[in-house]
């Protein structure tokens, strides 16, 4: 049976959390892998995933991030950092998109809701008859002790030895008319959240607050449409701070490999200062990595891409 | 600065105006390769006498075979092709003055042309810089030599200073 994916959005106080449904990865309907959900808490304008599974399901996804808390254990240093995650802003486009492609799903998300909130609540109600069976036959059981405590202090007490046919029949009554209150139940009160399956009126409430799609600077979109192509040909992607580029492709996991190429986002007409074009692409032949010159050629056109390399003619 | 050399014991002089004749100052304005670039009618000066520099450079410092000049209409400017020895592929070369400006367009039309592509950049003192551009994805060459794996030597050395 094929897991329903459902894409939930959740907020707190002062914060609001988009949730985006991950695409499986397989094309054909037919067979889907369980689909994670990747919880995503905007800050401001930064995007940030806080748990494991989601940082780890971002990953299969494509999408590398940045970690950017301290480790408790290992405070004062910039070596090694933990979560949350966070992600640039063409890596938190990239993953609503894959929410929005699977909005025809949650159509029929209603549907398997209630049928899901039907079965917890089976359950949950299973859970507290058996509950409750299990707690009234503690509860005799305790009064049965209780019992023979009382009758064998009485019997050393008194001196006087009672037959023992007494102590049993008294058992006996106590079996047949012992009752066991249902308000004396005992019930657990879960702290941790078992699910996201929560809050479900407020989605409807939050779907619409997404991150600013009105104004997008056009560099933003190029480097948008630069990187969601880089991506479809399978390249992971990080920020290229350091090496005065866009973006470093590389051609795996960034933690098994080293960068090939620094993407450097152009528009195709846009007019780039020559020394800034040597510049670059010095820079890039002393690191080993090919200076890869990225234009989007409009909004359903291929990027172009030129690369460019120390011709080592000295 | 013309030097004039004069020697006494023999009857030959060279004297300024001879050298003038020799090596006039303005040289390049009768280079036939030159006059050839002119007649491409390239409006862009500084581009046409960049492309002369390049030019010289090719043939005479680096010996490449067959170079000719032709003008790119969509860009109007004057590109070079040639081959860098015998019976190697042709190549295009854009020479530009480093003042200008370069887009990733022309860059396009250029490599359209179906050659591989040098940028060449000339600066105010005739240096050149030569930059390769391909489509598409090229693969920087793996690191050289040998790499070893220090294993945890590093490691254990940061230790030992704590």
């Amino acid at each position: 049976m094929d897991a329903t994916p459902t894409a939930e959005l959740t907020s707190t106080p002062g914060q609001h959390v988009v949730e985006p449904l991950q695409d499986g990865g397989g094309g054909d309907g037919t067979s889907r892998r369980p689909h994670p959900l990747i919880g995503i808490h905007l800050c401001g304008s930064t995007a940030l995933v806080w748990r494991t599974a989601d940082v780890k399901a971002a990953r299969e996804a494509g999408v590398v991030g940045s970690l950017v808390g301290a480790l408790p254990r290992q405070p004062r240093q910039n070596g090694r950092l933990g979560r949350p995650l966070q992600l640039g802003q063409e890596e938190l486009r990239l993953l609503l998109e894959k929410q929005a492609s699977g909005d025809d799903l949650e159509s029929s998300a209603p549907n398997s809701e209630g049928e899901v909130q039907q079965a917890q609540t089976e359950c949950y109600e299973e859970e507290q008859r058996s509950s409750f069976e299990a707690q009234s036959i503690l509860a005799l059981e305790e009064r049965k002790s209780a019992l023979l405590r009382a009758m064998g202090g009485a019997k050393q007490g008194g001196g006087t030895s009672q037959p023992d046919g007494g102590v049993s029949g008294r058992l006996e009554v106590l079996d047949q008319s012992f009752v066991f209150p249902r308000s004396a139940v005992a019930v657990q009160l879960r702290t941790a959240r078992a699910g996201l399956s929560h809050c479900s009126d407020e989605r409807t409430l939050l779907s619409s607050a997404q991150p600013g799609s009105s104004q997008r600077a056009p560099r933003s979109e190029s480097r948008f449409q630069v990187f969601r192509d880089l991506r479809q040909r399978g390249y992971y992607i990080t920020s290229a701070g350091k090496f005065g580029g866009d973006f470093l492709v590389y051609p795996g996991d960034p933690l098994r490999f080293h960068a090939h190429f620094i993407a450097v986002c152009v528009a195709l007409d846009e007019q780039l200062p020559l020394v800034d074009v040597l510049a670059v692409a010095r820079l890039g032949s002393n690191v080993k990595k090919t200076v890869l010159l990225c234009s989007p050629g409009g909004p359903a056109a291929p990027v172009h891409y030129t690369s460019l390399q120390w011709s080592g003619m000295v | 600065m013309n030097e004039v050399t004069e020697m006494t014991e023999s009857t030959d002089t060279l004297c300024i105006d001879d050298v003038d004749d020799l090596f006039p100052h303005n040289w390049i304005l009768h280079h036939p390769m030159y006059l050839r670039m002119q007649s491409l009618d390239v409006e862009d000066g500084a581009q046409v006498h960049a492309a002369f520099l390049v030019y010289m450079d090719l043939t005479e410092v680096r010996h490449w075979k067959d170079v000719s000049s032709l003008k790119c209409p969509e860009l109007q400017v004057v590109l070079l092709e040639g081959r860098e020895k015998e019976g190697a592929p042709m190549q295009s070369i854009l020479p530009l003055p480093v003042h200008q400006y370069l887009n990733h367009k022309s860059v396009r039309t250029v490599l359209g042309r179906g050659f591989p592509v040098l940028l060449c950049v000339v600066a105010s003192d005739s240096t050149l810089v030569y930059q390769r551009m391909t489509d598409g994805f090229v693969t920087p060459d793996p690191p050289a030599g040998q790499i070893q794996d220090h294993g945890r030597r590093q490691h254990r050395k940061r230790h030992q200073q704590h």
